[in-house]
């Protein structure tokens, strides 16, 4: 479980984040969406440790881990799947694979690499080429296998859809959603893509301009059209 | 203060002017009365002050590593030794040749290879540039072995001083030359070569007999290699004549023994001060054209390229065009030290403008703050007062010479960690604060 | 003919020091986007550490090892020196704090050694081998030397490819967020390059210092044989370093042979100049060494 209580950020005197609060349950799916530029990333990359909150604290299973260096979260179960570029186009599949939780016993990270595997089965037919020859969609998916590797129990999703066929959001997203029913795991999902977010999640929040708006049941939200048009824009 | 001096480009140049003319007055006072030892410190400060306002303006301003200026220092050194020595008439304008066209040409020279060095360089990320440089602060002095003949190959050239009309040691000891002292800028147009007794030069006695044979000289330029050249010359005029054998002291001691010449026979012509009077003369000329560039909207072109190259470009400025014209500008004050450097060691050989010249003038520029003109000085000043701290303080203490002699360039290095560890603007930058002000911290992600 | 291929022998030892010195180069600018241009100074100054050994222990070996133990020490040392102002977006101030660095180095080398040159010893002759009644260029010391690069190459290669370490390190140098978002501490990696470096650098330095004399600045001009070297190759591809490292040799060698060695130097900078010209980002690289 993976909780935030009262979270701000600002870069210089812009304030992205203002008092955001929520929790990620495990076993299931929260989506946070939002227009361009409402905090999304901001959101996610704080809690990842490579943006420093100004306020608020972020606690994983009972531990306060605010202001943690991205090393040190990830050692505590939160890995993040950034927005964009998130593989190493210079390394191997299995490179980038292994890079993932190098400090974990080889047992764990065995058990962990033959999960992915099941998973992702392209990615262990593409082991041994560079990460570069991969679609967009393969490397999406060797950006969440390099992040399972690490073991998490909460794992951020960045964007997972930019650049993406909606076909194939979809399938990685019912993915996701599958890894978290069955291995318990909290699945914190940003999109702009709001209608397929929605749609695997559990929970959602909507953020306009670094405050939460709303948050309830994703159906709820899905079905609110008011809500819609005023912060999702279709 | 400075805001109003920008709204009104007429007055700012006028105060410019003011300022220099002050500082020149002052510094020509100084001259005239301090000993000839303090001012041939006082001559190489404002050499190193010449070329530094170069790299304050290429390494500060426009951001560029450059280690080159050494070399480029050698180009105006031989060229102004070579035209002064083989010139009597200036070619193809006819007019007979004085030093002031031998620093024409020096000058020249810089801009030149400055063009040369600057169209390749301004093109390359700082590391690229830095090495490039690099290649060129070791690789071009060794052009004088190519031309044995014309640049005097390992041995360098010995040159022939111009001294002012009748100034010359030798010719003062038979005349009485009580208004020798140059006083003003018109000096320059003085000294002719051509005036000279045409046997001075081989004759004068004091300048054979305690010279150094050119291997000697040359021995000592190479195993006193990491000596930079300032130490090796500072170390001189306070050491008597029976220290010139030693290897540090080379080629300068032939002024101090001409001088002690002079100061026999009683003469008031003080080579030292007059060697002081060209470099103050050159530096507060340079200084002058420095501070107008750097005030004016040139220094915010370099400024703006230096932090932004892409934005600079969005709003008009040609970036590789700037770069261009800080490395021309820089190569131009750089060779003019360099002709300076030549006159006041009487000499150019490819061991006074090796890579230990070079570093000199970063460390200098870096120490005094590489962002302002002031820094530039203070660092010059800097390079030659510090070892001759270091000498004062080891003559106290007895250290033996192993570690005098070594423990200026140590200080040097670690004070260049320091500074850009702790304060990256330098003692200029520490003293106004104005580095806050030209580089925001950019400290929002975490490390 | 036969003087071409003596020329060309001898440069292939040459060479291999070249790509010792370049390599070093080269994981220090992977590591953390700087070039180091202290790497001959704690080269220089390692070797005299060696040598000091060697003096006292009589033995070639041990000052080796501890050559490199220093290279070590000096480079996780400089790496703090030099990391700050990289950190703070002062590009200049790094480069200009590595020239801080190699003043100071040579300083207290002449300091503690003094300026005169010295021999370095070697572990096996260094005198022509005889092959069919002629004294040939190669020396068992040149084979020696191209053993030893070979050697070193193939353990930095294991290491980098075959380790954790080496993941990390790869990692940390192509994106440095994604390797902590990963868990890889990238800062240890960053001073894992500087600290591999600086023993790969030593090694350089104890190989070179028989064939070039050794005093607080003699191994200058293998900086900028070096960096030549180091970008010709792309600065960021071992590969580049050793293979431009050895070409750089082989060329030097020749113009040293037919011409003479002062005119090295110069060669070594028409060859940069003409690469930074004309591909300024080098033969193994795909990153821009220009800025505009």
């Amino acid at each position: 479980m993976l909780t935030i209580e009262n979270l701000s950020v600002s870069y210089g005197s812009v304030q992205a984040l203002r008092d955001v609060s929520l929790t990620v349950p495990p076993g299931r799916v929260t989506a946070v969406i939002g227009a361009n530029g409402a905090g999304k990333s901001t959101l996610m990359r704080t809690l990842a440790g490579l943006v420093r909150p100004r306020s608020g604290t972020v606690h994983m299973n009972g531990e306060d881990i605010t202001g943690m260096s991205p090393e040190d979260i990830v050692r505590r179960g939160v890995a993040l799947v950034p927005e964009g570029r998130s593989t190493i186009p210079d390394l191997t599949v299995g490179e980038n694979l292994r890079l993932g939780g190098l400090w974990r016993t080889s047992a764990q990270r065995n058990a962990s690499e033959s999960r992915v595997f099941a998973l992702f089965p392209i990615l262990a037919e593409r082991r041994s080429m560079r990460a570069d020859t991969l679609s967009g969609g393969e490397r999406q998916q060797l950006a969440i296998g390099r992040a399972l590797m690490c073991g998490p129990q909460a794992l951020l999703l960045d964007e997972p859809s930019l650049g993406l066929a909606p076909l194939i959001v979809t399938q990685i997203l019912e993915l996701v959603e599958r890894l978290a029913r069955e291995s318990g795991m909290a699945v914190l999902l940003v999109e702009q893509n709001a209608a397929t977010a929605l749609r695997v999640a559990k929970t959602g929040i909507v953020l306009n301009l670094g405050q939460i708006v709303m948050s309830g049941r994703a159906a709820d939200i899905a079905s609110d059209e008011q809500l819609r048009h005023a912060y999702l824009g279709y | 203060m400075r805001d109003l001096m920008l709204r009104a480009p007429g007055s700012r140049f006028a105060i410019h002017a003011a300022v220099t003319v002050a500082i020149w007055a002052v510094l020509t006072w100084l001259n005239g009365s301090i000993e000839p030892q303090l001012s041939y410190y006082l001559a190489l400060a404002a050499m190193y002050a010449t070329a530094m306002f170069g790299m304050t303006i290429l390494v500060g301003l426009s951001g560029q590593v450059s280690l080159g200026n050494g070399a480029l220092m050698a180009v105006g050194g031989y060229v102004f030794a070579l035209t002064s020595m083989k010139w009597s008439t200036v070619p193809i304008i006819g007019v007979p040749w004085n030093a002031v066209w031998s620093m024409v040409f020096a000058g020249l020279g810089g801009v030149i290879a400055g063009v040369l060095i600057g169209a390749l360089g301004a093109r390359l990320r700082g590391p690229y540039l830095a090495g490039l440089t690099l290649g060129i602060a070791v690789g071009i002095p060794t052009i004088v072995n190519r031309f044995p003949a014309l640049l005097g190959g390992d041995e360098g050239l010995k040159l022939i001083v111009p001294y002012p009309e009748g100034g010359y040691p030798e010719a003062i000891s038979q005349q009485e030359a009580a208004e020798q002292v140059p006083a003003d800028d018109a000096f320059l147009d003085e000294f002719l070569v051509e005036e000279l007794p045409a046997d001075s030069a081989t004759s004068a006695p004091a300048d054979s007999g305690d010279l150094l044979t050119p291997e000697e000289a040359v021995s000592g330029v190479e195993s006193g290699d990491l000596l930079t050249p300032e130490e090796a010359v500072s170390g001189v005029p306070t050491d008597a004549p029976t220290d010139a054998a030693t290897d540090t002291a080379l080629v300068v001691d032939v002024p101090a023994d001409g001088v002690d010449a002079a100061a026999a026979v009683g003469s008031d012509f003080v080579l030292q001060q007059w060697q002081a009077s060209v470099a103050i003369a050159v530096a507060c000329i340079v200084g002058f054209l420095a501070i107008n560039l750097v005030s004016g909207r040139q220094g915010r072109v370099w400024q703006a390229v230096r932090d932004d190259p892409v934005a600079a470009a969005v709003v008009g400025i040609a970036p590789a065009g700037a770069k261009v014209s800080a490395f021309v500008v820089s190569s131009l004050f750089a060779a003019l030290a360099g002709a300076v450097l030549a006159q006041i060691l009487t000499f150019v050989g490819a061991g006074a403008f090796g890579l230990g010249l070079s570093l000199s003038l970063l460390v200098g520029v870096v120490l005094g703050g590489r962002m302002s003109l002031a820094g530039a000085a203070i660092g010059a000043v800097l390079l030659v007062w510090l070892p001759e701290l270091v000498d004062t303080v080891s003559g106290d203490r007895g250290w033996p010479d192993q570690i005098t002699n070594n423990a200026p360039n140590l200080l040097y290095g670690l004070l260049v960690v320091v500074v850009v560890l702790l304060a990256p603007g330098g003692i200029m930058g520490a003293v106004s604060g104005g580095w806050a002000r030209v580089r925001p911290q950019r400290a929002r992600e975490t490390r | 003919m036969d003087t071409f291929v003596n020329f060309f022998l001898g440069g292939f030892a040459n060479g291999a020091v070249i790509a010792l010195m370049a390599l070093a180069l080269v994981l220090v600018w992977r590591s953390s986007r700087v070039v180091n241009f202290a790497q001959v100074g704690q080269a220089m100054f390692t070797s005299f550490v060696g040598l000091t050994v060697v003096d006292l222990t009589g033995s070639w070996i041990l000052g080796l090892v501890i050559a490199i133990a220093a290279g070590a020490v000096l480079g996780l040392i400089i790496h703090f020196l030099v990391m700050r102002p990289v950190r703070r977006a002062d590009s200049s101030g790094a480069i200009i704090a590595t020239f801080g660095v190699l003043i100071a180095l040579q300083a207290l080398a002449a300091m503690i050694w003094g300026g005169d040159p010295r021999a370095y010893p070697t572990p096996v002759s260094y005198s022509g081998i005889t092959v069919f009644g002629r004294v040939i260029a190669i020396t068992p010391y040149d084979i020696f030397v191209i053993v030893a690069m070979v050697i070193l190459v193939l353990i930095l290669t294991i290491v980098l490819t075959r380790t954790k370490l080496g993941l990390s390190m790869r990692a940390s140098a192509f994106n440095p967020e994604v390797a902590r978002l990963s868990g890889v501490r990238v800062s240890r990696m960053l001073a894992a390059g500087w600290i591999i470096a600086g023993m790969v650098g030593a090694v350089a330095g104890v190989l070179v210092a028989p064939t070039a004399t050794l005093s607080p600045n003699s191994f200058d001009i293998f900086l900028v044989f070096a960096f030549t070297a180091a970008v010709i190759g792309g600065l960021d591809s071992l590969v580049g370093a050793v293979t431009f490292g050895i070409g750089t040799g082989l060329l030097l060698s020749l113009v040293t042979g037919y011409s003479d060695a002062s005119n090295a130097a110069l060669v070594a900078l028409i060859l940069l100049a003409l690469n930074l010209w004309f591909k300024p980002e080098g033969a193994f690289n795909h990153h821009k060494a220009r800025s505009v």
